[in-house]
């Protein structure tokens, strides 16, 4: 193996372990806004001062004292801790990632032009992360921030995932493929509607998370009661909230948050119905395995989705159930990802060839 | 490989074909989007654009929407009749081609007779729509940009010298000029820098991809530059003519049609293409030609957003 071809496939694990790292990372963030651990340290980057969590009587008592509005949990302390410890490492990988990508394009050595404005832009983002994750604490879990920062962690994921796929294509991609698949060329674009419509929905789903109403209906399909009459979309989609102590447990009135609970089931219903229909008709028109697989792969993670979905409500949202809803839509956008990239063509025109 | 997909693919389009034997409005719409594809949906949206930028710089102040809907929907007719016949035209070479064999005329998708029928209804709406609603003037100039580009260049030149693009591309650059008579019914000086500038970029914008595709090319006999003269010396061309880019472009300021917005943006692009250009030459990779073809598009449609920007926040005189 050539001095080069080392260096590729260091690039090529390094961005795959960034990526199964973006998405215990997600899940952590996960877990820590659903057990309430998100304020579980007053401060940042440090948690009542130190590095890790107090836990020792005379650590405890200290911090009580230095942030006497926040009484000590170490548990919760600890999840919000072991979250920024999984960020930061992956902040440092994708640094690296970044740096490798600007040294492999300037190579002379190197025949391929590697990419080197998305690992920029990841690196980008993934700093901007870390100021939400600040903010998050500093402004007490508000609301826009809570899910900023959730999209910019999906966004790290979804960017990780593109980088994957275009440092592979040149292994994957082969030319009969493309041709064999030229009719399903315009599906390209659908597939770009669905990820829009996925982005609002995982947006709106933020919403209901960190507003706290996940649990305003606890009926199927809709909601209960007469949730017609209850809508307010007057406050329930203001970005920037009204001052307040702490935003945790959210601060909105009871309909307000039926209205964002209702808005994210119809997103649901959209949703649900636009990936279906579009993975079932790539599957049937469809003829090389690797988009057939995709299209399979999208809808058994779509049915997945909406079955946890059900739970949540069914269930009174039960912790793993609601983290899991939170990665598989993770899942669910990676895959539409994959499907879309798999669809797109060189179309370049020219008027002169 | 093409040989064996070109086998399996052949039978396809004389089954479908024998569905097409005449004209019908019915297979337009059942096929509408084959249609659509040989106009070359994304260069007409840039050509056009290109012309509105030539109507909003030859008058100062907000453009009157009766022109302006006419002149752009005729232009942009024309144009995609043009594109239509350019595919018409290519039809046998597509076919031999392993890119390009999927095309809908080659994949039979659409009938040859079926696509003229097209080309000329819509060049004709274009041309009424032009004559009668704009000016004559107009009218006439983009018909002779049709006939440059589709009889001229895609017919004749194209298979006849590597300087096919340098002189064809006139016909591509002339939307601007399109766009200012058919707002003032004059040709002026300042229209003509704009076709100077499209006219000068077209050799550097289509050799990148030239470079990339010259095995297609090569394959059919079309003799494009790195064909004929190799990529070495495409490459050399393709630096030296983003240093005259470059200079072309300083013109619309130095003669007092812009302001500075302009002349910094033109700076800033023309610099790109040519770090692009330079990379090519010196230390091209796999995807550097396709990439510098892909930024020269970027480039120009920049270029002109920057122009229009200039025009109205910073207008001259």
């Amino acid at each position: 193996m050539t001095e080069h071809s080392k260096k590729t496939q260091t690039l090529r694990r390094l961005v795959l372990t960034s990526l199964l790292l973006a998405i215990v990372v997600i899940g952590l963030g996960a877990y820590t806004r659903l057990t309430h651990a998100g304020l579980g340290c007053p401060d940042w980057p440090t948690c009542y001062g130190l590095i890790d969590v107090p836990e020792t009587s005379i650590q405890i008592a200290a911090a009580e004292q230095a942030f006497p509005e926040r009484h000590v949990e170490p548990a919760k302390a600890w999840n919000e801790m072991i979250h920024r410890y999984f960020a930061g490492s992956l902040g440092l990988l994708i640094a690296v990632i970044a740096f490798v990508s600007i040294k492999l394009r300037f190579s002379k050595s190197s025949k391929v032009r590697y990419p080197i404005f998305l690992p920029l832009c990841i690196l980008g983002i993934v700093t901007f992360q870390a100021a939400l994750g600040m903010w998050t604490v500093t402004l007490k879990l508000m609301p826009i921030v809570v899910m900023g920062h959730l999209l910019g962690g999906f966004t790290t994921l979804c960017l990780l995932f593109l980088l994957y796929l275009r440092i592979n294509a040149r292994r994957i991609n082969t030319q009969g493929e493309k041709l064999a698949e030229s009719q399903l060329k315009k599906y390209s674009s659908y597939a770009l509607i669905g990820i829009t419509i996925l982005t609002a929905q995982i947006a709106l789903g933020g919403w209901t998370s960190s507003n706290y109403a996940a649990m305003s209906c606890v009926e199927l399909p809709i909601c209960q009661g007469d949730w017609l009459s209850d809508l307010s979309f007057e406050q329930s989609f203001d970005l920037i909230p009204p001052n307040q102590e702490s935003y945790e447990f959210g601060h909105l009135a009871h309909n307000e948050r039926v209205t964002i609970h209702v808005s994210h089931r119809f997103g649901a219903i959209i949703t649900g119905a636009f990936l279906a229909w579009l993975a079932i008709t790539i599957f049937l028109k469809a003829k090389t395995p690797s988009i057939k697989n995709t299209a399979t792969i999208l809808l058994s993670l779509l049915v997945i989705q909406i079955s946890l979905g059900v739970s949540n409500i069914w269930f009174s949202l039960p912790l793993k159930v609601a983290v899991a809803h939170n990665l598989v839509a993770a899942g669910l956008m990676l895959s539409l990802i994959a499907l879309t990239y798999k669809l797109r063509q060189n179309s370049e025109e020219s008027l002169y060839e | 490989m093409s040989k064996v997909l070109n086998k399996t693919i052949t039978p396809m389009p004389s089954a479908i074909n024998t569905s097409h034997h005449h004209f019908s409005i019915s297979s337009i719409f059942a096929n509408w989007r084959a249609y659509y594809d040989i106009t070359k949906p994304k260069v007409v949206a840039l050509l056009v654009l290109t012309a509105l930028v030539g109507m909003s710089l030859s008058v100062p102040g907000a453009l009157p929407w009766q022109r302006l809907i006419p002149a752009m929907l005729g232009i942009a007719l024309l144009s995609s009749a043009a594109a239509a016949i350019n595919h018409i035209v290519d039809e046998k070479i597509d076919t031999v081609m392993g890119r390009t064999h999927n095309r809908p005329l080659p994949a039979g998708k659409i009938s040859v007779t079926n696509a003229i029928v097209f080309a000329t209804s819509i060049a004709l709406l274009g041309f009424i729509i032009l004559y009668a609603l704009v000016n004559p003037l107009t009218a006439f100039l983009t018909l002779a940009g049709l006939v440059g580009y589709s009889f001229v260049y895609t017919m004749y030149l194209k298979r006849a010298t590597p300087q096919n693009i340098t002189i064809g591309g006139l016909a591509g650059a002339i939307p601007p000029l399109l766009g200012w008579t058919a707002m003032t019914n004059e040709v002026v000086p300042n229209a003509l820098l704009l076709v100077l500038i499209i006219f000068t970029w077209t050799p550097p914008h289509f050799w990148a991809l030239a470079i990339h595709r010259k095995n297609d090319y090569a394959k059919v006999n079309i003799p494009m530059l790195p064909v004929t003269h190799g990529v070495s010396f495409t490459k050399t061309q393709i630096l030296l003519y983003t240093v005259l880019l470059f200079i072309v472009c300083l013109l619309p300021y130095l003669v007092g049609m812009s302001n500075w917005l302009y002349l910094i943006g033109a700076c800033s692009l023309n610099l790109i293409f040519f770090g692009y250009a330079w990379q090519l030459k010196f230390n091209a990779k796999e995807g550097t030609a396709m990439a510098t073809f892909k930024f020269s598009i970027v480039h120009l449609m920049l270029l002109f957003i920057i122009l229009l920007l200039d025009h109205y926040w910073l207008p001259m005189g």
